[in-house]
């Protein structure tokens, strides 16, 4: 899925200009970071690929839908293809970790067994099998963290949004998720994950691109994060 | 099959995570359409007696007397008016046999009367109760009439009484599925509301919002259905018993009222179809207008 923004403003009422003028394109496949301050709008950013929120001006479009004009009942199909790690982890609080993920498929119809597979499987990738019956308050930051990356990679989807996956994690967890995160990238994955860490952005050297105040002010193929 | 699953099990979560609601929901719903079922059937019952009785109710025309009346076309005249349900022709010797018999032992007296004085009438049975009225005005103002007989105080009382308690029927009928769709309408806001959070995730990652939208739609017509089922075994508890009590102080009123007991199980049936309807439609509508509201993008 290609992501196309052209002139695209966010403006929250009354006035907030989140972000301003933003021309990007990213290809399928790519690897990107989305750094900037605290208040950049890298949230915005991410979250205007998943719909939730439309642009104020300008064309926001991916996979090829335009995302303002896009008809409402094709918005779930949409979003089973972009897998979602949400800065607040959005878990529902009343489903355990199992549940969480499980629910994803469900939706989709997915049989009862495939599900039981795909759930596992997702589990062991971030390594919270053990954590399964628990209810997300009863989890650490980090572990709810890692139970939204894998509800995220639950549906195979072949765009990867997270914002701020490592944010709650110390270092060596961190690095497990990054790993993840090249893995399903190599596989084709389309991966946009905004992030303060300078360490992992400089690590690995993927394109990054630099909000301030809203506007892109930097977009760079192997780029690196000094403030 | 295997969504349909999922559906149903969310659904059941929903009613068992608030079922004291869920419950008074169901009471109310159930009590509701209790008074809805009874209200039927008693009005039902009314307009049968009250049908009853207007079928006894015979305007009585007397016409002048006099050789040359062509009887028979004042009949059809009289036929073709819109009050008259039926018209029956009586000579002056039908008529005096009639009284006889209904003297028995006296009739002799009759004969004392020589000449038989009785002229030709006609015995007109109306529509209805309220029909009386004006019929009778009308026949008055003809002038082959000379004299008309009914029981007029009866007739208004009939009809007034007839047309009260049709619309205290209706009132309660109203009532009672206002109410009910009140109740059912509450619980599945508030079943909505505690999950507003989970709503938005499950749009979020992919979920269709007919998906997220089932299992309140379910849980409100089940909750419905369920207090509807309640309420056809309140009447069938309570109908049959006070049946056998009628039978046994009134018998008069057996021959008049529904005592047919498939006409009572066919109503029950109807009744739960009706609260199953009635919860679906009030759960479409608020589940339809919260999760619009709960999915659309900033
Ligand atoms: N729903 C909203 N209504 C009003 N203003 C908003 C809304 N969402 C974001 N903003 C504003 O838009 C600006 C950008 O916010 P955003 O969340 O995108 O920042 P961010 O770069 O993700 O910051 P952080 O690193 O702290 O997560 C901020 O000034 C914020 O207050
Ligand atoms: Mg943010």
């Amino acid at each position: 899925m290609n992501i196309n923004f052209s002139g695209v403003s966010k403006i929250f009422p009354p006035d907030i200009a989140a972000l301003v003028d933003i021309n990007l394109n990213i290809e399928q496949g790519e690897f990107v970071y989305v750094i900037g301050q605290t208040g950049s709008g890298k949230s915005t950013l991410l979250r205007l690929i998943t719909r939730e929120i439309l642009p104020s001006r300008g064309v926001a479009s991916v996979g090829g839908y335009d995302l303002k004009r896009m008809r409402n009942a094709d918005v779930p199909y949409y979003r089973r293809d972009v897998g979602l790690v949400a800065q607040d982890f959005k878990l529902i609080p009343s489903l355990t970790v199992y549940e969480n993920i499980a629910f994803v498929m469900e939706a989709m119809s997915v049989p009862k067994r495939l599900v039981a597979e795909r759930t596992k499987d997702v589990i062991n990738q971030v390594g919270l099998w053990r954590r399964r019956s628990m209810r997300p308050a009863q989890l650490s930051g980090g572990e709810q963290q890692r139970v939204a990356i894998a509800r995220a990679l639950a549906n195979s989807p072949s765009l990867f949004i997270a914002d701020e996956p490592t944010g709650n994690l110390d270092f060596h967890t961190a690095t497990e998720v990054m790993k993840i995160l090249f893995a399903i990238n190599a596989a084709g994955v389309t991966v946009v994950m905004s992030t303060h860490n300078q360490g992992i952005v400089n690590a690995s050297r993927q394109r990054v691109v630099e909000l301030d105040g809203g506007r892109l002010i930097r977009d760079e193929k192997g780029g690196t994060y000094t403030s | 099959m295997t969504t349909l699953r999922y559906v149903l099990r969310d659904m059941w979560r929903l009613i068992v995570h608030q079922w004291v609601l869920g419950l008074l929901t169901l009471i109310t719903a159930g009590v509701m359409l209790w008074i809805l079922g009874v209200t039927s059937l008693l009005s039902l019952n009314m307009e049968n007696l009250l049908a009853g009785l207007e079928s006894e109710l015979a305007v009585q025309a007397y016409l002048v007397k006099d050789n040359t009346l062509d009887v028979e076309a004042i009949a059809r005249r009289i036929q073709e008016l819109e009050y008259v349900y039926s018209i029956k022709t009586f000579s002056p010797s039908d008529s005096l046999a009639k009284l006889q018999q209904k003297m028995g032992s006296q009739s002799r007296a009759l004969e004392m009367l020589g000449d038989n004085p009785i002229p030709y009438n006609f015995e007109i049975h109306v529509n209805s109760a309220s029909d009386v009225e004006p019929l009778v005005e009308v026949l008055k103002a003809m002038p082959e009439v000379d004299d008309v007989v009914y029981a007029g105080l009866v007739v208004k009382r009939i009809s007034a009484l007839s047309r009260i308690t049709s619309r205290a029927a209706l009132v309660m009928f109203l009532l009672a599925v206002i109410i009910t769709a009140l109740v059912v309408y509450n619980t599945i806001h508030i079943s909505l509301y505690s999950r507003r959070e989970e709503i938005g995730i499950m749009y979020l990652v992919g979920a269709t919002r007919a998906y997220i939208a089932t299992p309140f739609v379910l849980e409100g017509t089940l909750l419905a259905f369920l207090g509807a089922v309640l309420a056809a075994a309140g009447i069938i508890a309570a109908y049959f018993p006070a049946l056998e009590l009628i039978r046994e102080n009134l018998p008069l009123l057996t021959n008049i009222i529904i005592t047919d007991k498939t006409v009572i199980w066919r109503f029950c049936a109807l009744l739960a179809g009706f609260g199953a309807t009635l919860g679906w439609v009030c759960s479409y509508l608020v589940v339809a207008r919260f999760i619009n509201s709960m999915t659309r993008p900033e």
